[in-house]
């Protein structure tokens, strides 16, 4: 008789063992998986994201990536470089876990990877020479030169939605803008205002932000596509930021003396897809 | 019903070979013995003491498969019971938890945003009362809104329950709304002074007007909106805690529920050849009700795990989404009002517009105009190939629920008809364009804002069904498992007793 037993034991055993895997959770690995976490940042962005050193990195961006890590209970994270150009490609082919690289939010790149965020929304604004008197508002760069850099959105907000007659000047960064802006060979740098804030407290009082912003520029936190799970941490991380005063305090470090009006209060999620 | 047998009775036969599979008695002398061990004493043994003895004897061997068929019974009915458990908690989160919240702050969202639309409307309307629906229908409205706020405030804080960071959430909305309050009233208070001809305000208004609607725009609006998207969060991972619950629940009930079969039908069999019985009828029915618990626990939780997928993903995040593309959607309509009513900042108010429009319904476009035309095909197209992104776009390639289609194209031609009046708008004079927009272009919104409420409304009844049926099916056999419980302990004692008690 002993069999039968036996026999419904294993029964629910090799039941038990074939459910096991499908009770594991699907989908692509989560950034909440990792224990060190890889994150790509800008470069060449002072204020937000400049290499000072090898494998070494500061700036808004880098602190943002820092405190957001330090949150989901990752202590060790590695910087890397991402470049407006390849940011997109390094995340799809899990070069990095997580980008934290000025990198807009809009409804194609949402559709490519998984945004967190925006933890900042940033403006867009127009950087001059500051000997240039002429230009006060985005209108006026008509029939003007302004750079535009290889990846970044920013150039089609002038001379796309706005319909402005601009001359584009190719360059491969915000970097060779910014030489490209002092040596004359563009009149006009347009792009985030955390970005130009940067840029023009490093030049000095050669170069001046005009001040006229003119769209709103969502940053988010950009993941593998599908990591939903990651993506709502980083959200509840960044709602417990500005809610406990870390986010002012990180904006007012890099950008109090550019005399940008910041905000401190948590800016509109995107939702997590 | 066959005969009590009797010790005795069972002593005068002799076993029939042909029902007993077991080796003859070693004691012919006529008592049954244990099958398992021919060198175990005669039986019925004598206070032996040692346990291992008292277990091979006949009555310890019932006792030791009757209490393994318990035992499995009990677990058969524990994970029935905790499934059940895991369902209804499922069903409460989606259906009477976050369902609500998502509409409460949903509401707030749609409340607040409204508010500084009004404001600004005021502002615009200016000296001219009687333009369009008028200034006093602006103001009426604005008061209207402002309760709904309060209102909504308190709901969302009710919801928001015991966690910390939403609780924090309500309450910097709640005082920011009485800044607003001040700075709107102040604003509106200095336009009435300054009386001005429909269209921009002078420069002292504007300026308190902007720190009234940057208040508004960038510190309470997202704070309502953040709060919807956690309800969302917060159904999704309950949803998949729950479903894997469910689902590892479902393995439970299939397993004990064979285990105590198995314990059963060994009872059974262990039974009819010790006291050449073919059926215990009590162990019978016990054994019965135990497979339709086992097999209809296994069906219905089945069931739940396609019901809850279904609630969630039909209903819930349909309704998320729509609420979003609801909050989204006013707040454009707003920046409608405020390009005309700031003209320093008409070049931001319009990207925005933009942004939130593609945001609502994506089509591929660099600037308003390829968006109109955009927006004007992919509509004509629908429900076509191409499949649309953004908050609506998501929504239209959803399909299966009946009149969804139809909910669709409907929200789609009023979108696209809205969309063409905001293109006349910008197209106009000052006084014409502020005419337009407290008057027809208002009324494009309300038809397509309708729109997008019936199509919600779809969902949420989809919604609402799935977890009701969910529940009742739950409920059910939840209301039954006690009886359960007590009727299967009660047969089998039923079944079990007069035997053992040939022994005594």
């Amino acid at each position: 008789m002993r069999p039968v037993t036996r026999a419904a034991l294993a029964v629910a055993a090799g039941a038990a063992l074939l459910a096991a895997p499908a009770c594991g959770t699907a989908g692509p690995p989560s950034i909440l998986d990792r224990e060190t976490l890889v994150v790509g940042v800008k470069p060449d962005q002072p204020g937000l994201g400049m290499r000072i050193g090898e494998d070494r990195y500061e700036g808004f961006d880098v602190d943002i990536a820092t405190e957001v890590a330090r949150r989901l209970g990752i202590e060790d994270v590695r910087f890397v470089t991402v470049l407006s150009s390849n940011r997109q490609q390094f995340i799809q082919n899990g070069q990095v876990d997580m980008v934290v690289a000025t990198y807009s939010i809009t409804p194609v790149n949402r559709s490519k990877i998984t945004f967190a965020g925006p933890y900042y929304v940033a403006h867009q604004d127009t950087l001059v020479r500051a000997s240039d008197r002429d230009i006060k508002n985005v209108r006026d760069l008509k029939g003007r030169k302004l750079c535009q850099a290889a990846g970044s959105n920013s150039w089609r907000r002038v001379k796309e939605e706005r319909q402005i007659a601009v001359e584009l000047v190719p360059a491969a960064s915000y970097g060779e803008c910014l030489t490209k802006l002092r040596e004359g060979a563009v009149d006009a740098v347009s792009t985030d205002d955390l970005i130009l804030a940067g840029f023009s407290a490093k030049a000095g009082s050669a170069l001046r932000i005009v001040n006229a912003p003119f769209t709103d520029e969502r940053l988010g936190i950009g993941m593998r596509k599908g990591d939903l799970d990651g993506c709502e941490a980083v959200n509840r991380a960044l709602t417990a930021m500005y809610q406990d005063g870390t986010a002012e305090k990180l904006l007012k470090k890099w950008f109090a003396a550019s005399g940008l009006a910041l905000t401190f209060t948590v800016p509109q999620f995107e939702g997590c897809a | 019903m066959t005969p009590v047998p009797t010790h005795q009775a069972a002593a005068a036969q002799a076993p029939d070979p042909a029902v007993t599979a077991s080796p003859p008695p070693a004691a012919p002398g006529g008592v049954p013995v244990p099958a398992a061990s021919p060198a175990a004493p005669p039986a019925p043994p004598p206070r032996t003491g040692r346990l291992s003895s008292r277990l091979q004897s006949v009555p310890g061997r019932v006792l030791v498969i009757t209490t393994a068929a318990v035992v499995a019974l009990a677990l058969l009915f524990g994970a029935l019971s905790s499934s059940f458990q895991s369902v209804r908690d499922g069903l409460d989160v989606i259906g009477h938890d976050a369902g609500p919240q998502v509409v409460a702050t949903a509401d707030l969202y749609f409340a607040l945003s409204d508010m500084d639309t009004q404001v600004a409307n005021v502002l615009l309307i200016g000296d001219e009362h009687g333009l369009g629906k008028g200034r006093q229908r602006a103001l009426d409205v604005y008061e209207q809104r402002r309760s709904d706020a309060g209102r909504a405030v308190l709901q969302a804080s009710a919801l928001a329950g015991a966690d910390p960071a939403e609780r924090r959430t309500v309450q910097a909305v709640l005082d920011g709304l009485g800044r607003y309050e001040r700075l709107a009233a102040r604003a509106m208070l200095l336009d009435e002074q300054a009386g001005h001809r429909a269209g921009p305000p002078p420069q002292r208004v504007l300026e308190v007007y902007r720190q009234a609607t940057d208040l508004m725009r960038l510190e309470l609006l997202p704070m309502a909106y953040n709060l919807t998207l956690e309800s969302g969060t917060v159904v999704r991972r309950a949803h998949e805690e729950q479903s894997s619950d469910v689902r590892t629940g479902q393995v439970l009930v299939a397993g004990t529920g064979l285990l105590a079969l198995g314990g059963l039908l060994w009872l059974q069999v262990f039974l009819a050849r010790r006291f050449r019985r073919v059926f215990n009828p009590a162990l019978v029915v016990a054994t019965v009700i135990a497979g339709m618990y086992t097999l209809t626990g296994f069906t219905v939780l089945g069931n739940e795990t396609g019901i809850l997928l279904e609630a969630k993903r039909d209903g819930f995040d349909s309704v998320l989404t729509l609420a979003r593309a609801r909050a989204v959607g006013n707040s454009m309509h707003g920046d409608q009002s405020r390009y005309l009513l700031d003209p320093e900042r008409a070049d931001t108010y319009e990207q925005t517009y933009l942004d939130k429009s593609q945001a609502v319904l994506f089509a591929p476009s660099g600037n308003l105009g390829a968006y109109y035309k955009a927006v004007a095909a992919g509509a004509d197209d629908y429900p076509g190939r191409q499949p649309f992104l953004g908050l609506i776009g998501q929504e239209s390639a959803r399909s299966g629920l009946p009149g969804h289609e139809a909910a669709v194209i409907e929200v789609l031609r009023r979108y696209e008809e809205f969309q063409r009046a905001d293109r006349t708008m910008r197209g106009l004079g000052p006084r014409q364009a502020v005419e337009l927009r407290v008057d027809t272009l208002e009324q494009r919104f309300g038809n397509y804002d309708a729109a997008l409420v019936e199509l919600a409304g779809l969902h949420r009844t989809a919604f609402d069904r799935a977890v009701r049926s969910g529940e009742e099916q739950v409920e059910e056999l939840w209301f039954l498992l006690p009886l359960a419980v007590v009727s299967t302990a009660v047969l089998i004692v039923a079944g079990v007793w007069p035997r053992l008690s040939e022994y005594r």
